[in-house]
C-alpha cells in the first residue's frame, strides 16, 4: 500500500569525467562545458559540470526502481538549482538521490525527489508522478 | 542578432523524424547506468529522460536560427520537466516540434523556456518536454 509518507530506497550514483563522455555520445550532448576545462571555465563555472540531464536521467531511477513498470511515470520534472562539479580524478563526484511519497490521490501518487553532492542539494523541485495500482 | 520576447511562439520542427531502435535505447540506458531490465530486449521501453534527446533536433533547429544568436557553448540548463502520455518505445518512429514559450532578460544572461512536443509521425501524442535554458551572451 503506497501512502503519504511511504520512503523509496535511496539510491548513489557516481559520476567521473568517463561518464560525462559517455553520456555526451549517447545522448548527442557535446557542449564543451562537460567534458573540457577551459570552457567551463570561461562561462565561468568551477569546473567541468555533470549534463544536468544525467543527473535528471540518475534521480528518476530511485522512482523507476521502485516502480514495477517505468511506463507508470505519468510526470516528472527538477530545477538544475547548483551544478554537479566533477574532477578529473578517480574519485568523481557522488551524487545520494532519496524520494518519499507526498501525495496520493485519483489512482496517482505524487513523489519529492533530494539530490545532495557534498552538503548541497543539486536540484530542486524534483518531483515525479506516477498511477498507483 | 539576439532573442527577446517578440520571438516567443516561433516553433522549430525537427529537420527529420527520429528512428527509435532498441539498440539506441540500451546505449543510453548504460550510459546512464540503468540496468532496468524494461529498457532492453525486442520491447524495450526507453528510460523516462530519453525523451530529451528526441527533442535535441528540434532544439538544434532552434539554435540555427541566426537571428535568435544562441551558442551552445554558452547555454547552461536551468530546469527540465516532461509530461509523458505512452512511454517511447522501440520501433517508434517520433516527430519533434520546439515553440519557444518565455523569454526574459537580466543583462547579458537571457532565460528561454520552450516547449518540445514529440508525437509518432501519424500525429499520436508521446510526450511534452518543458525546457528552461540560461544563455549568457558577455564576452568570456
Amino acid at each position: 500500500m503506497i501512502e503519504v509518507g511511504t520512503e523509496l530506497p535511496p539510491l548513489t550514483v557516481t559520476f567521473r569525467r568517463e561518464d560525462l563522455v559517455r553520456y555526451a555520445g549517447a545522448s548527442g550532448d557535446f557542449n564543451p562545458i562537460h567534458w573540457n576545462d577551459r570552457m567551463a571555465a570561461a562561462l565561468g563555472l568551477p569546473g567541468v559540470i555533470a549534463h544536468g540531464m544525467l543527473t535528471m536521467a540518475s534521480a528518476v531511477r530511485v522512482v523507476t526502481d521502485w516502480l514495477d513498470d517505468p511506463a507508470d511515470l505519468v510526470e516528472y520534472g527538477v530545477r538544475f538549482t547548483k551544478p554537479v562539479v566533477v574532477p578529473d580524478d578517480d574519485k568523481g563526484a557522488s551524487v545520494t538521490f532519496s524520494a518519499k511519497v507526498d501525495k496520493v490521490g485519483d489512482g496517482l501518487a505524487e513523489i519529492d525527489i533530494t539530490a545532495v553532492a557534498g552538503e548541497e542539494k543539486v536540484l530542486g523541485r524534483a518531483r515525479a508522478v506516477v498511477r498507483v495500482r | 542578432m539576439t532573442i527577446d520576447a517578440t520571438m516567443v511562439g516561433r516553433s522549430y520542427a525537427a529537420a527529420e523524424s527520429y528512428q527509435v531502435g532498441r539498440e539506441k535505447i540500451r546505449e543510453f540506458a548504460d550510459a546512464i547506468g540503468d540496468s532496468n531490465p524494461a529498457y532492453r530486449g525486442d520491447d524495450a521501453i526507453a528510460p523516462p529522460t530519453f525523451a530529451f534527446v528526441l527533442g535535441s533536433r528540434a532544439l538544434e533547429q532552434l539554435l540555427n536560427d541566426a537571428e535568435l544568436g544562441l551558442r551552445l557553448d554558452r547555454i547552461v540548463h536551468g530546469a527540465q520537466k516532461f509530461s509523458y502520455t505512452r512511454p517511447i518505445k522501440a520501433g517508434d518512429d517520433i516527430a519533434a516540434t520546439a515553440t519557444i514559450t518565455t523569454v526574459r532578460k537580466a543583462g547579458d544572461v537571457e532565460v528561454i523556456m520552450y516547449e518540445t512536443a514529440l508525437t509518432t509521425v501519424d500525429g499520436e501524442p508521446i510526450a511534452t518536454s518543458t525546457s528552461t535554458i540560461s544563455h549568457n551572451r558577455a564576452d568570456a
